[in-house]
């Protein structure tokens, strides 16, 4: 008589086999070659970003105690938020935030696939075009800043007022860099406008701002538009499709990666725009990224600025939320 | 045998001393050499004290102090407040002695940022007299020093003399009536399309400009004795009205309320106002061919006051006094030595050899006949460093001046009334958290 022999259950691998098995299994050099950028994106962005959300939660202060330099944090709890959203200051500043994303967005997506297009037919000259064009996008910040300040100086010698006074487009200089109202003589419109977070002074730093930042929108829905082959266009002229058909059913289809890659990049920027404002106007356009600075470093509110700075953050991603639903999912 | 070995002994005891002998004096001396020492420093990038003065007077410290170096940090003025405050959140200070305005003088204070400096200025400055009383008040807080003074800035009320010659004028105003009847004449006669061009850009050069007009009309002091705001009523309010009618008139250029002091500087220096109310160093550029249309036509005077006020000073101006503060996280062993730097830099001695650069804080340095011969304008500057008002010293003042700044802002572009911006002003100032 012979005893079957009884199968064992398999063993349930503890978590120190499961961790051996995949460090040591096929995907071990992954993990390797992968674990100093984790610990590089650890260190500098979740570790702060984790630190500053406690700051948000806090009355956070700067104390000096027996010669020691130290954050205080007295817990609040959503206080520093709830704050913010009852202050019309705060809703000011996001107005004037999303009417800075909404026009520059508006200017890079036209004008910037406009460029791209341009920059995609052949042409002579087209490479010292190409390098021409891109050149804004190599200044600095700061020094864009500046040199925008001095084209926006509301004297007469301030470079568009010399300008337009040689051409007598105007009869005195305009002061560009004032948020004043616009169209002060059509009063209800001067304050719809000024609700929205339009005046002079923004507009005019939306100007100064696209010009550095439209080239590398356009250089970047360029490369998009070189993977598009050519046939699918000779096809579609075959079919007898129009020009804007052949853009609307290839060409935006086509670059949506692309372009959702654009205006995220872009949304996130134009939400902690900051270096041009401030450099222009100090605290006198008091966008979310200029609120956020001057309660942190300004009036040393660590948890206040780090509040508002989170609102940024979470705004921008739902932004990108929607582009990534509306343009990645359904187009591709 | 036993003779030998007692030789040997003899001989490694004899050279074990010599050499333990001369360990012992290399030893001593390098305890006698002072350790080296790096002091860091933050200062102000800026004309006047530029960083060509500051980095002269450090090699001019180290030539004094070998074992001492010290290292400058330049930052723009709106990026020295954040920079000390950060340094004061690290548990070792970043930077040891930093440049201190005389509007964080209560901030610091309160929150221990920077160590008094009383029990110092008591034992090494042997006569604290000779420095004006009106910059160690604008310094202190609560009978304590926060910081030595450095810079004896101040608001000076500059004029061309060539346009008010054109326009009929022997000399500048000296009552705010005079003033604006002659910037009215000025505009009448086309001789400058805007007779006057300030800093208004909503920035901290706009409070200044605020408690200076309002010291013009007899109370600079935005704040009554009781601490609460009053810019609702008497001087204050008369400023706002004064500084909106201005804008209103055409006699301000437009510009003002985007410009900052440099910016308003230029337009002066380039003819493009005949009036500037602005800090000293307008003196240099107007003054330098390089930078400056009207050399030898700018005048410096007294400010224009409303009858009856001010008499002792016969102006009204505005201090913008910085001082060298040691930070409170600086390591014990290095404030002695910051407090050397600080004693070094702020001597009527190294002051007397900068006269170029700076308006000396000592009284001594100032009436001295250098500065007499290098600066025809001493007695003006005299007269208008004796006539300063001070911006309000309050703990929170960095919050106190962005409401300033937004109210008058609006109050002189009209997009509201002055009365109400004036008591919003007041009223969100009051509602501030103690």
């Amino acid at each position: 008589m012979t005893s079957m022999p009884v199968e064992s259950p398999p063993k349930r691998a503890t978590l120190r086999h499961r961790l051996f098995r995949t460090l040591s299994g096929e995907y071990f050099w992954l993990y390797l070659l992968l674990l100093p950028s984790l610990l590089i994106l650890v260190a500098v962005i979740l570790i702060p970003m984790l630190f500053a959300f406690q700051m948000s939660l806090g009355n956070t202060s700067i104390v000096v105690l027996g010669g020691r330099g130290t954050i205080s944090n007295q817990w609040v709890g959503l206080q520093n938020y709830l704050s913010l959203l009852q202050n019309p200051i705060f809703w000011q500043a996001l107005r004037e935030t999303l009417y800075f994303w909404v026009v520059s967005i508006f200017i890079e997506v036209t004008v910037g696939i406009g460029m791209a297009v341009l920059m995609n037919q052949s042409f002579f000259g087209r490479r010292i075009f190409r390098v021409i064009v891109f050149i804004p996008w190599a200044i600095p910040t700061v020094v864009n800043a500046m040199l925008w300040g001095m084209i926006f100086d509301g004297d007469n010698f301030g470079a568009l007022n010399d300008l337009l006074l040689q051409w007598h487009v105007i009869q005195s200089p305009i002061v560009w860099l004032n948020p004043s109202a616009l169209f002060p003589q059509i009063p209800w419109l001067s304050n719809a406008l000024s609700y929205l977070g339009s005046n002079l002074a923004m507009n005019s730093i939306i100007v100064g701002d696209e010009w550095k930042t439209l080239p590398i929108v356009a250089i970047l829905v360029l490369a998009g538009l070189q993977t598009i082959p050519h046939e699918y266009y000779e096809a579609a002229r075959v079919e007898g499709a129009s020009a804007w058909r052949q853009f609307r059913q290839i060409t935006l289809p086509l670059i949506a990666p692309v372009l959702t890659v654009v205006l995220i990049l872009r949304t996130m920027q134009l939400m902690r725009a900051f270096t041009l404002i401030f450099t222009l106007e100090q605290f006198g356009l008091p966008v979310l990224s200029i609120q956020a600075y001057q309660q942190a470093f300004s009036f040393g509110s660590f948890g206040m600025g780090s509040a508002v700075s989170f609102l940024i953050g979470l705004i921008a991603l739902v932004i990108a939320y929607f582009y990534i639903k509306r343009l990645y999912r359904e187009e591709l | 045998m036993r003779n030998k070995w007692t030789k040997v002994l003899m001989s490694a005891m004899s050279a074990s001393l010599l050499l333990t002998g001369a360990s012992s004096a290399a030893m001593a001396k390098a305890k006698a050499a002072p350790q080296p020492v790096v002091l860091k420093v933050l200062y102000m990038s800026q004309q006047g004290y530029s960083t060509t003065v500051l980095n002269k007077m450090g090699a001019e410290f180290h030539k004094e102090h070998p074992n001492v170096t010290i290292e400058f940090t330049f930052l723009p003025y709106p990026q020295l407040h954040s920079a000390i405050l950060t340094s004061a959140a690290a548990p070792v200070a970043q930077y040891d002695v930093v440049l201190s305005d005389l509007i964080w003088t209560g901030e610091f204070a309160a929150k221990g940022y920077t160590v008094p400096l009383n029990n110092y200025i008591r034992q090494y400055i042997k006569n604290p007299k000779g420095i004006p009383q009106s910059v160690w008040n604008g310094l202190s807080v609560g009978g304590k020093v926060m910081a030595m003074p450095f810079l004896a800035n101040f608001q000076n009320f500059y004029y061309n003399k060539k346009m008010l010659a054109e326009a009929g004028f022997k000399s500048g105003p000296k009552t705010m009536a005079q003033w604006l009847h002659q910037m009215e004449v000025l505009k009448a006669k086309h001789i400058v399309q805007y007779p006057y061009e300030d800093s208004w850009l909503q920035a901290e050069g706009l409070v200044c400009d605020y408690v200076r007009t309002a010291g013009e009309f007899g109370n600079g002091n935005l704040f009554n004795a009781k601490g609460q705001p009053i810019m609702n009523q008497g001087a204050a309010l008369k400023a706002l009205e004064w500084m909106r009618m201005l804008y209103k008139d055409g006699l301000a250029n437009p510009n003002s309320l985007a410009a900052d002091e440099p910016t308003a500087a230029n337009a002066f220096a380039s003819g493009q106002a005949a009036f500037n109310t602005n800090w000293t160093f307008v003196t240099g550029i107007m003054n330098n061919k390089s930078e400056s249309k009207i050399v030898g036509q700018g005048v410096v005077s007294g400010f224009p006051v409303a009858p009856g006020t001010n008499r002792a000073t016969l102006s009204a101006s505005i201090s913008g006094f910085q001082g060298l503060a040691i930070a409170a996280n600086t390591p014990a062993s290095l404030k002695p030595w910051a407090w050397k730097w600080i004693q070094f830099a702020t001597s009527p001695a190294v002051q007397a050899q900068h006269l170029h650069s700076e308006w000396p804080i000592w009284s001594s340095v100032a009436t001295s006949p250098q500065e007499k011969h290098l600066n025809p304008w001493y007695k003006v500057y005299q007269q208008n460093l004796n006539a300063v008002y001070n911006r309000p010293a309050v703990s929170n003042y960095l919050t106190v001046s962005s409401i300033i700044q937004q109210y008058v802002h609006e109050a002189i572009s009209g997009t509201i009334p002055v009365k109400t911006a004036a008591n919003d002003m007041v009223q969100q100032i009051e509602s501030l958290p103690k």
